[in-house]
């Protein structure tokens, strides 16, 4: 296991380099040094002087070689250096940013989790009936909906008509369930349709397995199939398609903490490229790679642990 | 049997969940009780990007930097027509002195009573007195390449020894100190009997420094706080006026308290006409400011401000696209809702200008001959500003006959632009005149084509282009609208490679020299404002006159004569004057809008109470949907159990094995 590991860290390296490099080009691909410098001076019309002069402080008059290599250098060290624009503390400002992006991502992760294992259960159970088709339906019709939908037109019933919580703000001091329930029950409500026809096709899957109709054949009763059986084997590729995404949850969702105010990682790297904040987009990009790769490799380690047929060396 | 009991477990946990949830359910985004306070609540559309003095230059900024950085003069808060200067931390009005070399020396005097607000950055955390050398250090810091101060092209040439005080810094340094400010710079010097006294010496006069002495690059700083925060610094400007900032959290909140180190003044006690009727003078000489504490919330979507200020969480809102339809009935006033919340609207001009100019420069739109100019001054009598306003701008604007906003020297109310009134015939005359008759180029039987440039557009402004473009094809050329990602628009304006464009320039002080300069051709080139590429040495000649001269009828003669220059070029065709509207809650008073000033926020009120008692009215929350959706749920899924409970009995019948 722990050569497992380290090697797919070795591996990560690569894979890192490539990413840095990649955005690296892409940036300055498609802006120039100098009209970076423009935008981030607050004069309407800086002078050349001017120009240059914040291009030397910042490093973007080195050769690309140069520029390259300290960057990814910095990155592999997690010295994450100062905003462009703003001149804070990216460390800082992530740091920060973290927590917020966490409470509501993780309130929506395990709510949507929960919540869809326990609606596929239902639907498995009632396979055919009314519920099942019903269940589907409505999450063929919640899957159909844009997020941009659920986002404006939740923060409007929720928020704006039946005023459950505030349409923008977060100060966990002063209570966290308040600014955290109107956005959680949006993306909940957003992202439980997929999970759900996810869970329960891989539930059904499992009913359709020999050894449940072995178990029906001792009389084993419906539901304690349901429970004891079926649920714990669909509960290996559920849980090796959760984790993946538990380390993103610190990243946060852009749309929703745009709109509520809450100040998270999500709106930090799209704030960053509308200003042409290279450093701030660098250290978020690979951030992202970062946490990725460790999803990828938390997955595999998960499958070796629920699921006893896997070894992995 | 489990699924018996769990329907009344589900229904009193519901139950118990909607009283815990009615307990905590509130939409007040603000912490508890904070609202009954003397708070008045603001938002920003975005973040500041800097609140260094010296650097920040955004208006957004410039609302919350104006009342914790005053400067020497200030804008009268309600004489604003026309807008005038009167002392803020200076004591007198400054001397002028020639200089037999043709420059001039201005000598100021700034209050004796002035401190800086209490910081950590001073010994004992107490703000420690002012005096003329921390102006001074403003001008340095001003003149130091590394912090970048927004006007330099203004004074790098005239103020003396800028540019070698300048080349002393060390560009390579980490941090704000630099032992260059320790050297004195021999264009701002200190009086050696006076520390309250201070002295500007330029190359050529400058009448116009009255107005940066307005602004906040020139408000006293601390050289202590600028190298105890370094970079930080954007973010802790320490200053002495009215207010002081608390605490900043970026992207989210930005609080400033009352500054107790904060020098006396007074609500003004004259107005313009009109003023006393609209209960401007109720608070005359009540001690400023008249609010304890301002809250500054980053909402970034309009939408969401939109309905915060609908809710009564946020004091007040601008008036935009987005809300239009919702605010305003069809004959301009506010719609029945609004009125009925109380909500007060206030329209005001803007110091500022859109236009639309060719690039002199272009082969087939630009040049001087009368062809050429004829061809330009066919699309200005097509351009028909009105329409424009109505359509794309909700009727928030003013149709420009020139550069110059009403308000400002030189505005002529009578003045007509003898090609701005709309006249397709006569444009298609002066098209076929310019040689391209019917629109067509005789040679190729081809359309004439105007690029216009613009910036990646967003779907407000795709209205605006299109409304710009169905305007001049009536004249028979055909319009390319040709949008690129802004840094690319930008470079294109930088090295003229553009056609022609619509763009505005907002006034950094209210003297015609700030608009008239738009033309003047040593300001065309990187990092100049003259898109047009104009240059007419006669103009030159006069703007240079215009420059260093102070108000008087000879100026008005030759800022006429400009004008009159330079529309037969028709290089540049004055489209519209922008207005801000906003809007406010019946607690907010004093709310009238100066069109440069942005200290205002000193002279507002908010009657709390009634404030308090206007939230709790509008956010009762409302319960009814979420037990009609518990309802519905529970109904569909009680036939379910009853299916279960069946199949299991059916099982239990059969004699199969007990769940």
């Amino acid at each position: 296991m722990l050569r497992f590991v380290l090697r797919r860290l070795l591996q990560a390296i690569p894979t890192l380099l490539g990413v840095l490099t990649l955005t690296w080009f892409l940036f300055f691909g498609t802006a120039s040094a100098e009209s970076i410098a423009r935008r981030n001076l607050s004069s309407k019309d800086p002078t050349p002087a001017q120009v240059q002069g914040w291009i030397k402080e910042h490093g973007y008059d080195q050769p690309p070689v140069v520029q390259l290599r300290k960057a990814t250098v910095d990155m592999l060290m997690f010295k994450f250096g100062k905003s462009d624009a703003t001149k804070e503390d990216i460390w800082e400002r992530i740091r920060q940013g973290a927590g917020p992006s966490i409470m509501v991502s993780s309130t929506i992760f395990i709510g949507t989790v929960l919540g869809a294992v326990l609606v596929a259960v239902l639907a498995a159970a009632f396979r055919g009936t009314y519920i099942d088709k019903t269940t589907t339906i409505l999450c063929v019709i919640m899957m159909s909906v844009v997020y941009t939908v659920y986002v404006i037109g939740g923060q409007y019933f929720l928020s704006k008509q039946l005023r459950y919580g505030p349409i923008w703000g977060f100060d966990p001091a002063s209570g966290l369930f308040k600014y955290i329930l109107v956005p959680s029950a949006i993306g909940f409500a957003a992202g439980i349709a997929t999970e759900i026809r996810l869970y329960r096709t891989f539930l059904l899957d499992e009913i359709s397995q020999d050894y449940v109709r072995t178990a029906r054949a001792k009389g084993v009763s419906e539901t304690r199939i349901l429970a004891q059986h079926v649920l714990k084997n669909a509960l290996i590729p559920i849980i090796t398609n959760t984790v993946a995404v538990i380390p993103g949850l610190i990243l946060g969702g852009l749309l929703l903490e745009n709109f509520f105010g809450i100040p998270g990682l999500g709106s930090y790297l799209f704030e960053a490229l509308g200003s042409n904040d290279f450093s701030v987009v660098r250290a978020m990009v690979f951030l992202g790679t970062l946490l990725y790769i460790f999803g990828l490799i938390m997955t595999d380690i998960a499958y070796a642990i629920v699921d006893p047929r896997v070894r992995i060396d | 049997m489990t699924l018996r009991i769990k329907v009344p477990v589900a229904i009193t946990a519901l139950a118990a969940a909607m009283a815990i949830s009615n307990i905590g359910c509130t939409n007040n985004p603000y912490p508890a009780g904070e609202s009954k306070r003397n708070v008045h609540y603001l938002n920003f559309g975005e973040d500041p990007k800097s609140l260094d003095p010296t650097f920040s230059f955004t208006t957004v900024e410039s609302n919350v930097l104006d009342v914790i950085t005053p400067s020497y003069f200030r804008y009268h808060y309600l004489q604003q027509n026309p807008v005038r200067l009167v002392l803020n931390l200076g004591t007198k009005e400054p001397t002028r002195t020639r200089t037999p070399d043709g420059g001039e020396v201005w000598t100021f005097t700034v209050r004796k009573d002035l401190r800086f607000s209490n910081d950590v950055c001073f010994p004992e955390s107490k703000g420690r007195a002012i005096t003329a050398a921390d102006f001074i250090y403003s001008w340095k810091r001003m003149a130091d390449p590394k912090i970048g101060y927004p006007l330099t092209g203004v004074f790098e040439d005239n103020v003396i020894g800028w540019k070698e005080y300048a080349a002393a810094f060390n560009l390579d340094r980490k941090g704000m100190a630099d032992p260059n400010y320790d050297k004195p710079f021999p264009g701002v010097t200190a009086d050696p009997n006076d520390p309250y006294t201070f002295s500007i010496h330029l190359k050529r006069p400058y009448p116009q420094l009255r107005f940066i002495m307005a602004m906040h690059h020139t408000t006293p700083q601390a050289r202590e706080a600028v190298e105890h925060y370094n970079d930080e610094y954007a973010r802790h400007p320490v200053g002495c006026g009215a207010y002081k900032l608390t605490s900043y959290t970026p992207k989210q909140r930005l609080v400033l308290e009352r500054n107790e180190n904060a020098p006396s003044d007074i609500y003004p006690t004259e107005g313009d006409p009109g003023d006393r009727e609209a209960g401007l003078l109720d608070d005359a000489g009540k001690q400023l400011p008249l609010t304890d504490t301002l809250v500054f919330d980053m909402v970034r979507e309009s939408t969401s401000s939109w309905n915060l200020f609908l809710q009564g969480y946020l004091d007040e809102t601008t008036l935009n696209a987005n809300n239009f339809q919702q605010a305003m009935a069809s004959n301009g006033m506010l719609s029945p809702q609004m009125q009925e919340m109380g909500i007060r609207l206030r329209r005001a001009q803007q110091s500022a200008v859109y236009y639309v100019s060719f690039n002199m420069k272009d082969p087939l739109w630009g040049g001087y001959t009368p062809e050429k100019r004829k061809l330009r001054q066919a699309i200005s009598l097509v351009l028909d500003s009105q329409e424009f306003i109505d359509l794309a701008l909700q009727g928030n604007g003013t149709p420009a006959q020139w550069m110059l906003p009403a308000g400002l020297f030189g505005y002529d109310n009578e003045f007509k632009h003898p090609y701005r009134t709309v006249d397709v015939e006569r444009a298609k005359k002066l098209i076929a005149d310019a040689g391209y008759p019917g629109g067509k180029d005789p040679k190729t039987g081809e359309r004439l084509v105007m690029n216009i440039d613009c910036a990646a557009i967003t779907a407000a402004a795709r209205t605006q282009y299109g409304i710009l473009k169905r305007q001049i094809e009536r004249v028979g050329v055909k319009v390319e609208i040709r949008s690129t990602p802004g840094s690319i628009f930008r470079d294109k304006l930088i090295k003229g490679s553009h056609q022609s464009i619509l763009y505005g320039w907002f006034a950094d002080y209210p003297d015609p020299e700030n608009f008239v300069f738009l033309l003047y051709g040593l300001n065309s080139g990187p990092g100049k404002p003259n898109y047009a590429y104009y240059e007419n040495p006669e103009y030159d000649k006069l703007f240079e006159k215009v420059r260093d001269m102070d108000d008087s009828p000879e100026r008005l003669t030759l800022l006429n004569q400009m004008r009159d220059m330079a529309i037969e070029d028709s290089a540049w065709i004055p489209f519209y004057h922008p207005e801000v509207v906003t809007m406010s809650h019946a607690w907010v008073a004093n709310t009238k809008v100066h069109p440069i000033a942005r200290d205002v926020l000193l002279y507002r009120k908010i009657d709390n109470n009634l404030r308090a008692q206007k939230q709790a009215e509008w956010n009762k929350p409302v319960w009814w949907p979420l037990f009609a959706f518990a309802g519905i749920a529970l109904a569909g899924i009680i036939p379910g159990v009853i299916v279960v409970k069946r199949r299991v009995n059916r099982k239990l019948r059969a004699g199969g094995g007990a769940s």
